[in-house]
């Protein structure tokens, strides 16, 4: 599970492109896992407690963050959505951490369904995105992607 | 009248013959010592019996779903402790409001039999005295029972209940499970907190 994200189509051209700077292959890769592991124990304290460690999370109540949940960063408007959602934006984790955590949840529960040359987020993106919590994600989220089978659930009626 | 005499005395003679062959014959073939065996081991069977671990909070239509998992996470495994789980002083349990699965019938870690563990909980982090590191701790309620009644405990270390309130100790976690009937709460180990989450964490939290 540190390892990150070996298997990958994504993470296998960056590692190519490491392999193509020569020198930063075997500085970069060491740093890569160390980072797959803060990124997880963050995962852990502060998104496993609803989302479940392997991100299966408890539908309807709680997303599943395995699979589909991809797609949602194929658009300027998704990619910001994953930082605007509210215990996300809120999280007590610095902008370049929170990036961190996000890109490692894309790839580590979703890696099949990112969109073809998925830059990861970055800290700047991630900081300016947060500002904007969202008020009502699940509304939010059904404009960006839409419906997306078993796992999308109707936004409620009741006023939480 | 003789007659009639006569034949009440046989049916007497009978009567005191067949008692007598019955109540001889169920002392020859029985014992007082078995009867009651036999009674206790049935009185304690039917006593027993709800005791099993019977699965009751999941329904029939769940139950081909994989069980939630229980006990800590196997990357943990080799965790050295030392303390009494059944105290409220115990590690663990820095962060745990709530009772003592351990005083339950399960153990710091394990649900109850017949309890269900909620999916939904929350995570904080408590220090193992023992090799003074950080691990992470899930607090999962174990649900669809009535409440146990012993080994209360109120210790709130990371809990922050009004800023996050998905970092509460005191609210029902019975969320994604078939009953929400609070029984008591485990504390698992999911992890070990490297030096910069904790570093982080301080920031954040100051």
């Amino acid at each position: 599970m540190t390892e990150w994200p070996a298997p990958r189509p994504a993470y296998r051209r960056l590692g190519m492109l490491a392999l193509l700077c020569g020198g930063l292959a075997t500085v970069g890769a060491p740093r890569q896992a160390e980072d797959a592991a803060a990124a997880r124990i963050d995962y852990l304290l502060h998104c496993s407690g609803c989302h479940r460690p392997d991100g299966a999370g408890a539908p309807p109540e709680v997303p599943s963050l395995l699979g589909p949940i991809g797609r949602i960063v194929a658009t300027p408007e998704g990619r910001a959505y994953t930082a605007r959602v509210p215990e996300v934006a809120q999280a007590p984790l610095g902008d370049d951490r929170l990036a961190r955590l996000l890109n490692w949840v894309l790839w580590e529960f979703s890696a099949d369904t990112l969109p073809a040359g998925f830059r990861p987020l970055d800290a700047r993106e991630v900081g300016a995105a947060r500002k904007d919590v969202l008020a009502d994600p699940l509304r939010a989220r059904a404009a960006i992607v839409g419906h997306y089978g078993e796992l999308e659930h109707q936004p409620s009626p009741a006023p939480y | 009248m003789n007659n009639m005499g006569v034949r009440r005395a046989m049916l007497a003679r009978w009567f005191d013959a067949a008692t007598r062959r019955t109540t001889t014959g169920l002392a020859e073939r029985t014992s007082r010592r078995g009867f009651l065996g036999r009674l206790g081991g049935v009185l304690a069977g039917a006593g027993a019996l709800p005791l099993l671990p019977v699965e009751r909070a999941f329904g029939a239509e769940e139950a081909d779903e994989a069980p939630l998992p229980q006990g800590d996470a196997p990357e943990v495994g080799g965790l050295t402790e030392f303390g009494d789980p059944q105290s409220c002083d115990y590690w663990r349990y820095c962060g745990l409001g709530g009772a003592l699965c351990a005083c339950c019938g399960g153990s710091e870690s394990t649900c109850p039999p017949g309890a269900e563990p909620s999916p939904i909980t929350w995570v904080g982090t408590c220090r193992n005295p023992v090799d003074d590191r950080q691990y992470l701790i899930s607090y999962n309620d174990c649900c669809g029972k009535a409440v146990c009644p012993r080994c209360f405990c109120h210790r709130t270390e990371g809990a922050k209940p009004v800023y996050f309130p998905s970092k509460s100790n005191n609210v029902l976690w019975c969320f994604g499970v078939a009953s929400h009937a609070y029984h008591c709460t485990v504390a698992a180990v999911i992890g070990e907190v490297t030096e910069e989450a904790e570093a982080g964490e301080a920031d954040a939290a100051g």
